[in-house]
């Protein structure tokens, strides 16, 4: 609903307000990333402005019986190394508050924490995806009962991004040059794309509609290589912290430019300038240097540019192959970093000459929590999406990049954010 | 007659020897690769052309070798007789002469400086072509790669040459494009471990894409020659393999750094499908061992760098920038609808590993459509790009049947290694003066080759091949590199042109691909050694000198079967034939002009003793019977083969006329293979209907003596007598005991004089010239006979490859309408299935069990008589 609210999300600790419908949860090899619905709740929020729209129009198309519910979609991460953190968040949920689809998660949380009318024996059931729906299944039944129904990673990345670009206003946008704009896309026009979700690896997905798509391509080289190599080349502790370094290094100390080759000059005959990347790392080959030698930073940025590069130009050529018009790249890699995203579109724009633009999501680490949310229909979020125009609160959601040039504050995820919308109860 | 001939025997028509005095090991003794110096070359002219990268500095040059005029009268005959128009020989645009190729470090390039100036390179550009070659001043050196700018200066000031710089790619796509033409078997596959050589339509080539990888990639769609786009590229090369690799390993150079991949495991530094699913994930195609993403691991675990294996990281490194350049490179030949993709430059050297992980990766992103070749003399595309641009180079239009490659001595040590020639030694002469190099490379050989087969000279051979050591401890990085040998140019040799289709027409019977099948011809080729040994060292009076070469070709033919056995696919695309000729190569490399002169001499004046008897016999028989007893002659007579391990036994058991007897009196039809029945109505009809004799018969002739004697000659008289012009057709060098053509008019000067028809037919065909004025006794009144003719071959080797014959034999086919192949090495081991557009009769004799059983589902001693009538 607005900034404010959203900022009370950053602190783990705090409970939620709103009555928590439903839940889903993409637990990747780095981060989990958690999607719920809460009802709007008048007792917290000032109820003044937003309603209306909401109600209007939705029970009157519907052909269920239950009620639409007026609310706010929630995103918010966790590192994956501090699932528990996770584990407590959603404990600490307000979970059972007016809750109807998830009445069991409401007990059994209610259980764990003070309430004593559980049936405990109860085993409820979420919809998760992610690598960690298999590797954490275990630790969540026993803590909690929680039973995680896994939903394919593909197939909820694709739904995810298929909702969100087909209902929120402003999710796509490009970037380049630290300008960022966002591009309206229409709706009836958005099929064929080819989705690149950056993990650890990268796949390449040419989607054609809703539940119709194919990994075509990808590549190994993605943000586990980048993160891979980088821990072993500079002593960062962190991703986000190699991210960083990166955006204050120099790759020319480390990559080898056309100019080195030959001799500041051009090589205008085939189209490169002497600023050109000829050999990523090809200057690392001296033998009187060391690896102390060459500073972090500057390995950073060479390893950024490297990757991002590559996966931009094998973007492109796939989606050139299949003849996609739109390229949206996702996945933890990118996380909003500018740097990144700059990247990315000059390697799309250098190798199509122009002719292709590389674009984003605002949600992109959500993708697989959203889809895998979506895969449970009895919110019947998207068909009342098709009816009604959902608003994005400006918020955190349109942050300024400028911003992020200054590092998140000491590694804090930039996640919590809340879509406004409404659902069906149960 | 005969004294002339011997003389002749001596010079070779189109491939001089090697000066070998003054020959030297290169380098000290500690090195494991030497090569050899041989100062004392007789090139005529060169011309070079470089290539300086940022490691490696290519040189190709090229030697003139002058096509020693044969001015004697039998070509002056054959001429008139074969329509070959004056001066044809001469009046090629391009001189005969040979390519070689040498590499050297950049870092040593005082080494190159000296090798140039060593050899005089550096006064041959074009340009000074007839001028005197001391004319140091203003030579200009075509060059290309980024050195040629760095070291432009270096080169005047050292050698007084200007590099005349060429730009890299051109070159590249120039290099590509000749090799692609012009030499057979340039490209090949590599896919887990093998290599498979690809001959390609040259006329089919384009449009291509040519990966060049080197720091980092350039990817080049090529339309044609000259014509070119350089579509795409990715920065992830090479340089970046080696860069990441210094950084993260302590490797101090690149082969170390390719040579620890061999011995990683990624799977401790990748994080692969099965990390993330535990299991495949089908839905979408990958198996559990795929690489997911990579060094994606080593976000997973709070592991140091130094508790990673050195290995796993670099083949970690290895497999990361093969697969995607792999990817990157079949995603744009995709897109420019281009059906091949040829792979270079300095990442891939050969290393079998980083082919096959190329192969693997081009394999599987287009799902077995497509595949990664690569090329023989990937690391010399431009320095020979930048020779083919010199105005005059004259090899554009060159034909892949114009070049022969061979592999000289030091081929099997220097393999894909970097050498140069032992500079340092040239300086030093007077105190190695009495150290011949003979026996330095004998020393060097012990310490070389020691698990390379080696039987000591005049016992019989040794059972079994060993295969070298290599893959212990002495592993080398580029134990699959390939080596280069020197392209003969021959611009004499034609297409036979009576092929009925040059393209599919394959000579090799034996496919040395499959494994066994090269090991027991090389444990073959490696039990005959020793006799022939005996043989060479007789030839030359059993001197020492004749003996110390004698043991040093040993050593260094044995070194080539252990390499072919080490690396099969070495020296290109190797048949049987190939491996036979090396033979005689190698031979001839050592000076060992002709091993089996004195055997040849002494069996063909044994057997010029019975001709006599033999022809007044045949004279008596009647027509039918006198073929057949003709064709049998020819069986039994091709048994003295010394390359057949049984006949040499045979040899030692009886005299010459003792074996033919005994062979004669064998011969009992059917044959194994028998067609005379066939040739028997095609030569004498059925009933009365009398055919129309043949115009003009090609004999291809095997062996000296018996064979030749007693065997084809009878044969070539009995078509003479019947109105059939007939061109004896012999080696153009010695190989075994074949008869040479060289020989062949003494022969049938000898033979002439016991027959009035050879005799006719030879003064008709030019062969007896110096003789008519003896036998001009009167015999005016008879008609002109058809002419007995000599022609060479063109080969120096025991078998026949029909796409390379001398252009006299290609101008004597074209009014021939038959062929008779005679011997195993020309009619079994070489072209039992090749197809003529004339008649064509292939007899032989079987002499070793395995062939037999192979070819003909017989036995050693069965015969081969196979017609076939004109395709």
């Amino acid at each position: 609903m607005d900034p404010r609210r959203a900022e009370t999300g950053k602190n783990s600790d705090q409970i939620q307000s709103g009555h928590v419908y439903h839940l889903a949860l993409d637990i990747g090899g780095s981060l989990a990333k958690l999607v719920y619905f809460t009802k709007n709740d008048e007792h917290i929020v000032g109820s003044e402005k937003k309603k209306s729209p909401m109600k209007a129009s939705g029970i009157s198309n519907s052909s269920r019986n239950s009620p639409v519910l007026n609310g706010r979609l929630n995103f918010k991460k966790f590192e994956t190394s501090k699932i528990n953190d996770c584990l407590e968040f959603i404990n600490s949920m307000k979970l059972h508050l007016g809750a109807i689809s998830f009445q069991m998660i409401a007990m059994v949380m209610n259980a764990g924490c003070q309430q004593p009318e559980s049936p405990g024996s109860q085993t409820i059931t979420i919809k998760a995806t992610g690598g960690g729906a298999y590797k954490y299944a275990d630790l969540f039944k026993e803590k909690f009962r929680i039973s995680l129904d896994k939903e394919d990673e593909m197939d909820c990345l694709v739904a995810g991004a298929n909702f969100l670009l087909e209902t929120i206003h402003q999710e796509a946008f490009t970037y380049m040059g630290n300008q960022k704009q966002f591009v309206w896309i229409d709706k009836n026009d958005l099929y064929p794309y080819l989705l690149v979700n950056i993990g650890s690896g990268v796949g390449m997905i040419k989607v054609e509609g809703d539940g119709k798509f194919e990994r075509v391509s990808g590549t190994s080289i993605g943000g586990g290589t980048f993160w891979g190599l980088g821990k072993l080349l500079t002593k960062c502790k962190s991703f986000d912290e190699l991210l960083d370094l990166s955006y204050r290094g120099n790759n020319r100390a480390v990559d080898m430019l056309v100019g080195d080759i030959y001799g500041g000059m051009d090589y205008s005959k085939i189209g490169l300038s002497s600023t050109t990347i000829a050999s990523s790392f090809g200057r690392a080959i001296s033998e009187n240097k060391e690896r102390d030698d060459y500073k972090p930073e500057d390995i950073a940025r060479s390893l950024l540019r490297m990757i991002s590069n590559n996966i931009g130009q094998i973007s492109y050529l796939t989606a050139l192959r299949f003849g996609l018009k739109r390229i949206f790249f996702g996945g933890f890699f990118i996380r909003r970093h500018p740097f990144t995203m700059d990247t990315l579109s000059v390697a799309v724009n250098f190798w199509s000459k122009g002719e292709a633009k590389a674009m984003f999501l605002q949600h992109e680490g959500f993708l697989g929590a959203v889809g895998a949310f979506m895969s449970s229909d009895k919110h019947g979020l998207k068909e009342l999406l098709a009816n009604q125009k959902v608003e994005r609160p400006p918020s955190k959601l349109s942050f300024s990049l400028d911003q992020t040039q200054v590092p998140q504050q000491d590694g804090e995820l930039n996640g919590d954010e809340s879509i406004e919308c409404s659902v069906y109860g149960a | 007659m005969a004294t002339k001939g011997s003389n002749s025997i001596h010079r070779s028509s189109s491939r001089p020897l090697l000066d070998l005095s003054k020959a030297e090991i290169q380098g000290n003794v500690e090195e494991k690769y030497p090569t050899i110096l041989l100062p004392n070359q007789s090139d005529d002219l060169s011309h070079l052309a470089l290539d300086i990268g940022g490691s490696l500095i290519k040189l190709v040059y090229f030697s003139r070798h002058e096509d020693q005029s044969t001015n004697d009268k039998r070509m002056k005959i054959l001429k008139d007789k074969l329509g070959i128009l004056n001066g044809n020989r001469r009046s090629y645009p391009i001189l005969g002469g040979r390519l070689h190729f040498v590499k050297f470090e950049t870092n040593k390039i005082n080494e190159c400086l000296e090798f140039i100036y060593s050899k005089k390179l550096h006064c041959g550009g074009w340009e000074s072509h007839h001028s005197d070659s001391t004319n140091d001043q203003n030579a200009v050196i075509k060059a290309t790669g980024g050195g040629a700018f760095k070291f432009a200066d270096l080169f005047k000031e050292r050698l007084g040459i200007s590099l005349d710089k060429e730009d890299e790619m051109d070159c590249l796509v120039a290099g590509a494009n000749f090799l692609l033409k012009a030499i057979r078997h340039e490209a090949y596959t590599h896919m887990e471990g093998q290599k498979e050589f690809i001959q390609i339509d040259p006329n089919d080539l384009f449009p291509y894409l040519l990966v060049n990888i080197g720091s980092g990639v350039s990817m080049i769609k090529v339309d044609g020659n000259g014509k070119f786009e350089r579509v795409s590229g990715t920065n992830v090369g090479g340089g970046t393999y080696w860069g990441l690799g210094r950084l993260l390993t302590n490797c101090s150079s690149f082969d170390e750094l390719l040579e620890l991949s061999q011995k990683g495991d990624n799977r401790t530094t990748d994080m692969l499908v099965g990390d993330i699913y535990g299991t495949d994930y089908p839905k979408i195609g990958l198996s559990a061992s795929t690489i997911a993403s990579s060094f994606g691991k080593a976000t997973l675990e709070n592991k140091e760098l130094e508790e990673y294996r050195p290995e796993d990281i670099s083949l970690s490194l290895l497999r990361m920038i093969s697969y995607n350049i792999g990817q990157i490179s079949y995603l744009n030949a995709l897109r420019f609808g281009l059906k091949r993709i040829f792979f270079g430059g300095f990442f891939i050297r050969g290393h079998a590993y980083t082919m096959d992980a190329i192969s693997f990766a081009v394999h599987f992103w287009s799902k077995g459509t497509a595949q990664a070749m690569f090329l023989r003399h990937e690391g010399f595309l431009g320095a020979l790009g930048a020779f083919m641009s010199y105005e005059k180079h004259g090899l554009d239009d060159l034909m892949v049947h114009q070049f022969v490659e061979r592999f000289p001595m030091g081929a099997p040590y220097t393999g894909g290694k970097i050498h140069g020639p032992p500079l340092r030694n040239l300086n030093e002469k007077a105190s190695l003066e009495n150290i011949s190099w003979m026996e330095k490379f004998l020393q060097k050989g012990t310490e070389i080759t020691a698990p390379v087969p080696m039987t000591p000279p005049g016992t019989t051979g040794l059972g079994g091949f060993e295969v070298p050591l290599s893959k212990g401890s002495t592993l080398r990085s580029d134990a699959s590199a390939l080596n280069v040998g020197v392209l003969h140019l021959i611009p004499t040799l034609e297409v036979f042109p009576l092929l009925v289709d040059p393209k599919m027409y394959e000579p090799n019977t034996v496919d040395l691909s499959d494994h066994s099948e090269l090991e027991y011809w090389l444990t073959i080729l490696s039990e005959h050694l020793p006799d022939l040994v005996d043989k060479a060292v007789a030839s030359e009076g059993g001197t020492d000198d004749s003996k110390r070469r004698g043991d040093a070709f040993a050593r260094a033919f044995s070194a080539h079967l252990a390499r072919l056995m080490e690396e099969p696919a070495a020296y290109g695309k190797l048949g049987l034939a190939n491996l036979l000729e090396m033979r005689e190569e190698c031979l001839r490399e050592f000076q060992f002009v002709d091993a089996y002169r004195s055997i040849k001499q002494r069996e063909n004046e044994a057997s010029l003793a019975v001709l006599h008897d033999l022809l007044m016999e045949l004279d008596s028989l009647d027509e039918e019977t006198r073929l057949l007893t003709l064709i049998e002659g020819v069986l039994a007579a091709n048994i003295f083969d010394w390359g057949s391990r049984a006949c040499v036994d045979l040899y030692h058991k009886g005299t010459i006329i003792e074996i033919y007897r005994m062979s004669r009196n064998k011969m009992q039809r059917p044959w194994r293979v028998d067609d005379f029945d066939a040739f028997k109505e095609r030569m004498l009809g059925s009933g009365d209907k009398k055919p129309l004799p043949h115009g003009r018969a090609l004999l291809f002739v095997d062996n000296s003596g018996a064979d030749i004697v007693l065997g084809m000659l009878p044969l070539a008289r009995e078509l003479l007598r019947r109105g059939t012009e007939v061109v004896l057709v012999g080696n153009s060098l010695p190989a075994l005991n074949d008869v040479t053509a060289m020989e062949l008019p003494d022969i049938v000067a000898e033979a002439a004089k016991h027959c009035d028809i050879l005799r006719r037919a030879a003064e008709s065909g030019g062969l007896l010239v110096d003789a008519m004025t003896n036998t001009l006794d009167g015999s005016k009144e008879k008609l002109p006979s058809v002419a007995l003719m000599v022609v060479e071959n063109g080969c120096g080797s025991p078998c026949i490859d029909f796409r390379q014959v001398s252009s006299e034999l290609a101008a004597a086919a074209k009014d021939a309408d038959l062929i008779i192949l005679e011997g195993m090495g020309r009619s079994l081991h070489t072209n039992l299935y090749a197809q003529f557009k004339c008649d064509a009769l292939k007899l032989a004799m079987v002499k070793n069990q395995r062939l037999a059983e192979k070819l003909v589902q017989g036995n050693i001693y069965d015969c081969v008589c196979k017609y076939e009538p004109a395709y």
